[in-house]
């Protein structure tokens, strides 16, 4: 097996990772690029827990094969955060108590960040549609969703 | 997963020597929602495996003289996002925007659902209803055949009839005349969202000036290793009137055909036959309703 460099942007940076082949995005973000939000829940597509944004769009980073990203343009949770202090979505997961055991919180926060890019002010149906593909097992969803629609408003200015 | 060499070339060209050159050793990826769990599990070992993503030739979508071009890398999202498929062919509409989740619709693609010709594949049961050409290329050259003859399998593994170095390219199909001709896909499942289908029912109906069924199309994902072909109704609309009763009289002879084909696996069929009748019902409205020829309420 010989080994592939991956040029990507991640978290707004661009790098070059050796590594290979037969490594997931997921395995290659945590453990190349030491991005621990990236959780490996059920690593069949199903749970949403290692949702990333690529290339503006959430995906399941465990069904996408690491030289699959070269070229893309990545974030993870700890591209989200702004100097440091948690972003608008992040505060108001905390604000509405969206966060229980933690586990899905990242892939929840990442799958709000790419629907509020494209629509700022979506209707709770639009909320719940753009998050059916994170499980969370604490079964906290009305928060959840709760969370995100205050991150809307507050991102548009209300509140 | 075993350890494999990664290519991941710009044009198509580029992997059909790939392809040639390494024959079985290969795999090629398009979105990975079916393939990366594969290699996951060992289910698949290939040697090589080869990555479509980087061929922008293969991913589009368009009408050419008439005909839907769809190329094999156009992802469930992107179909579903269409609005020439949401406006003339509802099936692929209704089919491509409940697969998954949103994170897999982003991933995977047409061509992949095709290719893997699962059980229960929505878009190739939608694809299997409109009774789509798909386009097959190898070094050898290019064939485009119906998607029926594609799916003829050979053996318990193989589902249809891809060789060892050939892609699927393209699925392209004639624009339904909207005025005349309605489709729809109805998939019962056991959740809104990352559900398989339990049945993935599609309808393709044209009908005359006068209302006269001239074709008729019935097709039931999940049912069976194909999309389940269910002739015998078709056979029974065409040449009447479309009407709610008329549809409806299909229903025991599609009972009777799911009940022969589970035989083998008779606790399934209670279920599958009532669900079926159900699914059916649900496209019956659904059809007339796009030609304006009824109102059903259920
Ligand atoms: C959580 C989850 C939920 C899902 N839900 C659904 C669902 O609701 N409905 C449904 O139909 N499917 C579902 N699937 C299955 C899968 O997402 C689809 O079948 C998808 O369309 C596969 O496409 P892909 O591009 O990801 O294929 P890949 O995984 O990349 O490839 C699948 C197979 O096809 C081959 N292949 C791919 N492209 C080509 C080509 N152009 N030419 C030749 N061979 C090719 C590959 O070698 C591989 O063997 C689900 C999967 C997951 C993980």
């Amino acid at each position: 097996m010989n080994k592939i460099t991956v040029h990507c942007t991640v978290n707004h940076k661009p790098v070059a990772v050796e590594i290979d082949p037969n490594k997931r995005l997921l395995d290659m973000l945590r453990e190349d690029l030491n991005l621990t939000s990236v959780k490996e829940g059920c690593s069949e597509g199903e749970c949403g827990a290692c949702t990333v944004i690529f290339n503006g769009e959430p995906v399941t980073s465990c069904c996408v094969l690491a030289g699959q990203a070269e070229g893309a343009d990545i974030i993870t949770l700890e591209g989200v955060s702004v100097d440091g202090k948690p972003d608008v979505v992040q505060q108001a997961f905390m604000d509405a108590g969206a966060v229980q055991c933690g586990f899905c919180t990242p892939g929840m926060i990442l799958t709000a960040e790419a629907l509020l890019a494209k629509n700022p002010a979506p209707t709770e149906e639009e909320v719940k549609q753009a998050m059916s593909g994170n499980l969370c097992r604490c079964t906290g969803y009305a928060k959840i969703v709760e969370a995100v629609l205050l991150a809307a408003e507050r991102a548009r200015g209300g509140v | 997963m075993k350890p494999f060499d990664f290519y991941a070339p710009t044009t198509v060209d580029e992997a059909l020597e790939l392809m040639h050159k390494y024959q079985d050793s290969v795999s090629v990826i398009a979105g990975g929602t079916d393939l990366v769990l594969e290699l996951n599990e060992y289910k698949a070992t290939p040697a090589v495996v080869i990555d479509l993503k980087k061929i922008k030739e293969l991913n589009y979508i368009r009408v050419e003289d008439g005909v839907f071009r769809i190329g094999a890398m156009a992802t469930h999202a992107s179909l579903a996002a269409d609005q020439a498929v949401k406006e003339k062919v509802r099936i692929l509409h209704d089919a491509t925007r409940q697969v998954g989740s949103p994170q897999i619709r982003n991933l995977g693609t047409i061509g992949g659902n095709i290719a893997q010709s699962s059980v229960a594949g929505d878009g190739l049961a939608a694809c299997v209803t409109l009774n789509a050409d798909v386009t097959l290329r190898s070094v050898r050259g290019t064939r485009t055949m119906s998607i029926n003859d594609f799916l003829a399998g050979e053996g318990a593994q193989k589902r249809n009839i891809l060789a060892a170095d050939e892609l699927l390219t393209e699925i392209s199909f004639p624009v339904p005349d909207t005025k005349h001709t309605a489709t729809a896909f109805y998939k019962l499942a056991k959740r809104k969202s990352l559900a398989i289908s339990v049945i993935g029912g599609g309808m393709v109906v044209t009908v005359d000036d006068n209302g006269v069924c001239t074709h008729a199309s019935m097709r039931g994902g999940a049912l069976g290793r194909y999309p389940m072909h269910f002739a015998d109704c078709e056979a029974l609309l065409v040449g009447k009137k479309l009407s709610y009763a008329a549809m409806l009289e299909t229903l025991p002879i599609m009972h009777d055909q799911i009940l022969e084909a589970n035989r083998s696996r008779p606790w399934s069929v209670f279920y599958k036959k009532e669900g079926a009748q159900g699914v059916f019902k649900k496209l019956f409205a659904d059809i007339l309703g796009q030609l304006g020829i009824e109102e059903v309420q259920e």
